[in-house]
């Protein structure tokens, strides 16, 4: 019987090292994926609304409120008029008045108030900040700058941690070997497919230059003197 | 020696019956297909205005409701570089080719003439509301007191920022054509041009311009912000003249 020669302690560390570091690798996934909830949470809710700026505005509500008030008599002075709608309403000092015909508009901050005053009419159109969405937008544009943006930037760093080591969270044919490879590689061709189907941003500068040499040849077109007269014989 | 961990569903049998791939996909095929049917019947459930409006003419022979419409109740916000929408600042300039051109503020237009009317709008994205009474100052009256010039063709509607949009002269001078201050006897919000904004009700609403500044009177066409990017140039509803 032959005693069995040791392997060199570096062999059974790497040994153990190519046995044990995917499971680091998915509990620290793990933990940083818990980690990033909160901030995935209010980049993703902002992006989606600032994405569509053009449909709505994704940081306030506005309203339309109306009440109604005893008439402002036509002859009264414009500061009496004022006087009487703030009392009748119990509102502060506007930041602005105007009055026209029957109208009494008195402007605040975050709304205005028409005042029919032939009827007594109170139309208030005003806008309110939307609940989480005015602060989640405020964080994901970092308007704040200062701290944030350092947090921003972990942030951005975790994020990619969590792409990459993802990858190689399992192995076999749910890994990157099969179904992983064909994912990977369908959400890699999204956006390649895009860049090449609308030209990139290449094509959108080439755009906008034509558009803005057709203005200005439409301008200099528009600006021409017209020839002058023929001269009468 | 530890046994492998198995995946979730293999360790627990009874979730794996109740959870497997195909009866997971099943079920939100099913669950898709369900909330898309209840979506569609809500729709059409709630378009009798549309169906209404269908069957109805106007007096000019035409349909109420152009082709491609859906009615709703109230204007949709549609976006835009809103302009200040405060009364006090407003100053409405009509000039180009006339004999006298001027400038309004917010007072002296409620001084003129006023037209008040009911009238339907369309907008190119599909939706029309109808029948909201509007209130403001005629285009044609605008027009005679600025002593348009005889070979003025075309009416340019100026906004702020910039938004022009183009009408021929003899539709933005059209009875039903104003400048209006007032929808259902309210202000406009900021979102829809206040305090004052055009209103072509003929064409497809985009050349009711919101947030308006002037009117301009010209010689020659200029097509405006909409119209340079694609969108028609003259905009009828019925003959459905959406994109250029």
């Amino acid at each position: 019987m032959t005693a069995a020669t040791p392997e060199p302690p570096t062999a059974v560390v790497g040994e153990g090292l190519k046995r044990r570091w995917r499971p680091w690798l998915r509990a620290i996934h793990r933990d940083v994926g818990y980690l990033a909830v909160g901030l995935t949470i209010i980049y993703a809710v902002s992006g989606l609304a600032i994405n569509h700026l053009d449909d709505w505005d994704p940081n306030f509500t506005t309203y339309p409120r109306e009440r109604a008030i005893a008439p402002i008599a036509a002859d009264a002075p414009d500061d009496a008029a004022v006087e009487q709608a703030r009392a009748a309403l119990g509102l502060g000092p506007p930041r602005s008045t105007y009055r026209a015909g029957d109208e009494l508009h008195l402007e605040y901050d975050d709304r205005k108030l028409v005042i029919y005053g032939d009827t007594g009419l109170v139309v208030e159109q005003g806008r309110e900040a939307r609940f989480f969405l005015r602060v989640a937008n405020w964080l994901h544009y970092n308007r704040g700058k200062k701290a944030w943006t350092y947090i921003a930037d972990a942030y951005a760093v975790l994020l990619l941690y969590l792409a990459v080591s993802g990858l190689f969270m399992i192995k076999g044919k749910k890994g990157l070997r099969w179904r992983g490879a064909a994912l990977l590689a369908l959400g890699a061709a999204v956006p390649i497919a895009y860049v090449v189907w609308s030209g990139g941003p290449a094509a959108e500068q080439r755009a906008t230059r034509e558009a803005s040499e057709r203005a200005a040849r439409e301008a200099g077109e528009r600006a021409r003197p017209s020839p002058p007269p023929p001269a009468t014989p | 020696m530890r046994a492998p961990r198995l995946p979730d569903l293999e360790r627990f049998p009874e979730l794996h019956a109740r959870w497997n791939r195909r009866t997971f996909i099943r079920s939100a095929a099913a669950g898709t297909a369900l909330v898309a049917l209840g979506g569609a019947l809500y729709r059409l459930a709630g378009d009798d205005l549309t169906r209404q409006a269908r069957a109805e003419t106007r007096a000019d022979g035409r349909r109420r409701l152009p082709p491609g419409q859906r009615v709703i109740r109230a204007l949709r916000d549609m976006g835009g570089r809103e302009g200040p929408g405060d009364a006090r600042s407003f100053r409405l300039r009509v000039h180009g080719a006339v004999r006298t051109p001027f400038e309004l503020d917010y007072a002296e237009l409620l001084r003129l003439p006023q037209l008040e009317q009911a009238a339907d709008v369309h907008c190119v994205t599909g939706w029309s509301v109808l029948g909201s009474v509007w209130k403001g100052v005629a285009v044609a009256l605008l027009a005679e007191k600025a002593g348009v010039r005889a070979e003025a063709r075309h009416v340019i509607f100026e906004a702020a920022h910039g938004y022009t949009t183009n009408v021929a002269l003899a539709e933005a001078t059209a009875p039903a054509a104003m400048v209006a201050y007032r929808m259902n006897g309210r202000p406009f919000p900021i979102q829809h041009g206040a305090p004052v904004r055009g209103l072509v009700p003929d064409l497809y609403f985009w050349k009711s311009a919101k947030w308006l500044t002037g009117i301009r009177f010209v010689v020659k066409d200029e097509p405006g912000y909409w119209e340079v990017r694609g969108y028609h140039n003259h905009a009828d509803p019925w003959a459905e003249e959406r994109y250029g």
